[in-house]
């Protein structure tokens, strides 16, 4: 089994590390394969809006750099981490930048899913998704953060999935067992 | 907030002067002009990725008395640009504590017929401006925006005509200093045809929209291609 995180963290983001090397560990300890992915450090140009993944080249990003191969990893794993700093409630334009251009494992179709429009299924399987996002002090966006990551959903149509707020000032000793709480959740650890 | 004097449209569109978002900031930044501000327009994509291009983008928020962030969604919330100029704007206000009175207003539209899909862009803008220190002056929800094929809005047209409406009634309050009506705010982010009837003409007439493009680009036969696709 593969995983693969997109760690959309800014340089120097202990926290984010931490959680990224906890559930690195944990999945390895459960004999997955993982590969963490510092998107700071990925050559991804912004998606040009153009369709071409749609229209011109299906199935493929039109922008020949590292956005195609994050997206055939995460399209090939069986389980997607998205790591963040929480971002005015969002994500950070770093991690935001590879989900961006990963609409290609989408049919550019519209069909009524849960009662609203939404694009087909471009794949028979997708990956289990778990999203998770780090917190400042002093500010309370979990619930737009969840609320977007559960509409993230009704798009790439993950088996499982779970998002979670972890607040930056908490005890890093806690990570171990927040992380593997959220594991649970997407049902890759017991 | 005293009387405006000028108004900054923030273009987050990759697609630039040919985007709906630029047509529809463009209508309602136009009807302010016409109450006597002052216009620029700035586009996000062309000024995030170089320091030049970023203290240009911070001079043009920092001169301007009301801000309109058009810009469509990506994903259920901003394109990633939108999201990097928001957060360079927020360190250089965390850094320098303006104490001008300044606005923010949203403009986001989407392919979506449903304008619920854009609630979460617009409360991440609306947090943005909260942490940044903007008044909130209203947020736009555009839905179904390829009917409007990036052309300039027409007030006489069907099909713009509540849209234009309700960017006009905007620019009355906001040339005043104040945010926009609910009124205007739900004009502007209403269809201008039923909500199923969008629905099913997305499904029926849309798809084979996508198909033409597809001929025109000798790609369709390639549609459902599936590149990365394992044999499990």
């Amino acid at each position: 089994m593969k995983a693969v995180i997109f760690d959309g963290a800014k340089e120097g983001d202990l926290t984010i590390k931490a959680i990224e090397k906890s559930i690195a560990d944990q999945l390895t300890e459960n004999g997955w394969e993982v590969e963490p992915i510092e998107l700071r450090n990925t050559q991804i140009a912004a998606c040009l809006g153009c369709f071409g993944c749609w229209v011109k080249t299906p199935g493929t990003c039109v922008i020949n750099d590292d956005g195609r191969e994050t997206t055939r990893k995460a399209i090939q794993s069986d389980l997607m981490v998205w790591l963040t700093p929480v971002t005015f409630g969002g994500y950070s334009s770093e991690l935001k930048k590879a989900l961006d251009r990963i609409i290609p494992i989408l049919l550019p179709y519209f069909q009524s899913y849960r009662g609203q429009i939404h694009h087909k299924m471009r794949y028979k399987k997708y990956p289990k998704l778990l999203v998770i996002g780090v917190q400042e002090p002093g500010v309370d966006y979990e619930e737009t953060f969840i609320a977007l990551a559960e509409r993230n959903t009704l798009n790439f149509h993950p088996p499982a999935y779970a998002a979670s707020v972890f607040q930056r000032d908490k005890d890093p000793k806690t990570i171990p067992v927040f992380v593997e709480e959220q594991l649970k959740k997407v049902e890759v650890i017991s | 907030m005293s009387q405006p004097r000028n108004v900054l449209l923030l273009i987050g569109s990759p697609r630039g002067e040919g985007s709906n978002s630029h047509a529809i900031g463009k209508f309602l930044v136009d009807k302010m002009e016409e109450k006597g501000l002052v216009s620029e327009e700035a586009f996000v994509t062309r000024l995030v990725n170089t320091r030049e291009g970023t203290e240009r983008l911070l001079k043009s928020v920092d001169n301007a008395d009301i801000i309109v962030l058009a810009t469509p969604m990506y994903v259920d919330s901003l394109p990633m640009q939108t999201i990097k100029a928001m957060e360079l704007i927020h360190e250089h206000r965390k850094a320098v504590f303006p104490t001008k009175p300044q606005m923010l207003v949203a403009i986001i539209n989407s392919g979506f017929p449903e304008k619920e899909q854009m609630n979460i862009a617009i409360k991440i803008i609306q947090n943005f401006a909260q942490e940044s220190n903007f008044k909130w002056g209203g947020g736009i929800r555009v839905g179904w925006g390829m009917a409007l094929n990036s052309e300039p809005l027409n007030e006489k047209k069907g099909m713009t005509r509540k849209l234009t409406k309700g960017l006009s009634l905007a620019s009355l309050d906001l040339s005043m200093g104040h945010p926009m009506s609910k009124e205007a705010e739900d004009l502007a982010s209403s269809l201008f045809v039923p909500l199923f009837l969008a629905k099913t003409m997305t499904r029926l007439f849309l798809n084979r929209g996508w198909n033409k493009l597809a001929k025109d680009n000798n790609a369709q036969t390639k549609m459902y291609d599936r590149p990365y696709e394992l044999s499990r």
